[in-house]
């Protein structure tokens, strides 16, 4: 059953996703002003907005954290961290890249820029953290308390950059945007979001055997275990 | 392991936060060997953004205040993570828990005695700058005081429970900037801002918007650090 | 949402159409799907090895 739904998931994320990208690369009209270079949205924004679900799962999974203890969570808020790690990364690079033709530069000092890099780097010394620290239930509680702050951090940092910013920069007014392009930015993000749910929940049960293994470790050590029993579980450092 | 086993609460908490300070402080005085050690380290950075960018004396003046708090950040990592070693030489950390005062007693400590310390580091960073990089104090001293109080307590709080976390980890050295970095970037970004307004001027009065993003700033993290540092040093 | 502001930000910028550019498109389809293969892969190099016992 649990496998039907796992793989299932999958195909529902690339069929969404292949169906999605074909509309917005074929089937939907150019920008009026950005051409085909627009297409770059169909791709570029359900990673960023996959990326702030995965890192918002990753805090809700550390604040619940640290008022109830659970491998269940702290395996979560891992899976959630580093696959938002991911996403946020594709997402900064297209958005680079989409920057290039219409900005004429590939890096602005554009207050999301700023923080969704500052973002990035946050996460990366979380994830960083929690390679460097052995002890199971330490690394939980002081991982979950890194998250928080970093969380806590972002609209901070948002707010912070864009006064930085504010003294040479004019705020847009709202545009409609074509139905026909909202349509082929749905169904890819809808992709998105079952991909990132499949990736989600393998590197959960991952983590979650990780935890498991770690914990049991103590009690395996002494004794005539085999060596690659006492092994398997050891993670790359 | 989800909660904190009830402590007996001998002394209040102000009282447990001055004893460890003035602990800490007088550690500090004996031998004063952080205190010269970030001070030869903020002087050299001052130095070496001087002679990376060549002796043109506009930019060095243009930017003063962005080197001044990029050598106190750098030198706060030093502070911060020798106020951790101290207490893990001989298992000090144990005995300090295991004093009848309140965990959060220890951030309030730790994080006032690198406070004091950056400031202390700050305030003689100033006439330096000033000499090396030709600026001058335009508005006025109070202000450049009061940036440099509110900029030192933001780098502190933080920096603290980032501190007790990675004394505690492996690689802790690479650990600390990496975690810190990111997080005072607003701290590190408005009190630079602030500082330049200060030694070239404010003529569009933005001081006070910079002032209040710090003070917010200060606010979040010391209410973070006081509720979260407890879970960090329990066992 | 963040790109409707994005987009309206970029409107302002060029008058005129942008002519081609399908490179740029093409390059981020080609890296968030390397992108995605890489980290399915990763998951896949270090799926838990179902029991101890059963292999080696």
């Amino acid at each position: 059953m649990n496998k039907f739904i796992k793989w299932g998931l999958l195909v529902l994320a690339l069929g969404l996703l292949g169906a999605g990208w074909w509309l917005g690369l074929a089937w939907a009209p150019p920008d009026r002003e950005m051409g085909d270079v627009q297409r770059i949205m169909y791709v570029h924004v359900p990673l960023q907005w996959m990326a702030m679900l995965a890192m918002f799962i990753n805090f809700v999974a550390a604040v619940a954290y640290l008022f109830k203890a659970s491998w269940k969570l702290d395996s979560a808020a891992e899976a959630s961290a580093e696959i938002g790690l991911v996403l946020g990364t594709a997402g900064m690079i297209t958005g680079a890249i989409w920057g290039r033709p219409t900005w004429g530069v590939y890096w602005s000092w554009d207050p999301r820029l700023t923080s969704e890099a500052i973002m990035l780097v946050t996460y990366t010394g979380y994830l960083v953290l929690r390679r460097f620290v052995e002890d199971p239930e330490k690394r939980a509680t002081w991982s979950a308390v890194v998250a928080i702050i970093g969380a806590i951090n972002l609209p901070i940092v948002w707010f912070s950059v864009r006064w930085w910013r504010s003294l040479h920069q004019v705020q847009s007014s709202p545009r409609t945007v074509d139905p026909e392009m909202v349509l082929p930015l749905r169904v890819s993000a809808f992709g998105m979001l079952f991909i990132t749910l499949f990736f989600m929940a393998v590197r959960y049960r991952q983590a979650l055997a990780e935890r498991q293994a770690e914990v049991a470790l103590p009690d395996a050590l002494p004794g005539d275990v085999p060596m690659s029993a006492s092994h398997n579980p050891s993670k790359v450092a | 392991m989800s909660t904190t086993p009830p402590r007996p609460r001998a002394i209040g908490l102000v009282a447990a936060t001055l004893a460890l300070l003035r602990k800490d402080l007088l550690i500090e005085w004996r031998t004063r060997a952080r205190l010269n050690a970030i001070i030869f380290f903020a002087l050299a950075t001052l130095l070496m953004f001087s002679f990376a960018l060549g002796p043109d004396t506009k930019l060095l003046e243009k930017n003063a205040g962005g080197y001044f708090w990029l050598a106190i950040l750098f030198a706060s990592v030093l502070a911060l993570g020798e106020s951790f070693r101290v207490e893990s030489e001989n298992a000090c950390m144990d005995g300090v828990r295991l004093a009848p005062a309140d965990a959060r007693a220890i951030f309030l400590s730790k994080a006032l005695g690198n406070t004091l310390l950056l400031t202390a580091l700050g305030a003689l960073l100033v006439p330096v700058m000033v000499a090396l990089y030709g600026v001058r104090i335009v508005t006025s001293f109070m202000d450049l005081g009061l940036i440099l109080l509110l900029g030192c307590l933001a780098l502190s709080a933080p920096g603290t429970v980032y501190a007790a976390i990675s004394s505690n980890a492996r690689a802790r050295d690479v650990l600390l900037p990496l975690l810190l970095f990111p997080l005072v970037i607003p701290a590190l970004l408005s009190a630079a801002k602030a500082t330049t307004l200060v030694l070239q001027g404010d003529p569009m009065n933005q001081f006070n918007s910079w002032l209040g993003l710090l003070g917010g700033f200060n606010l979040i993290y010391w209410g973070v650090g006081f509720v979260l540092f407890p879970r960090i040093i329990e066992d | 949402m963040m790109t409707l502001s994005t987009l309206m930000l970029l409107a302002q910028v060029g008058s005129g159409r942008i002519q081609g550019g399908w490179g740029y498109v093409w390059a981020c389809y080609a890296i968030t799907i390397a992108t995605l293969a890489l980290y399915a892969l990763s998951l896949w190099v270090r799926r838990p090895r179902a029991s101890p016992d059963a292999k080696e």
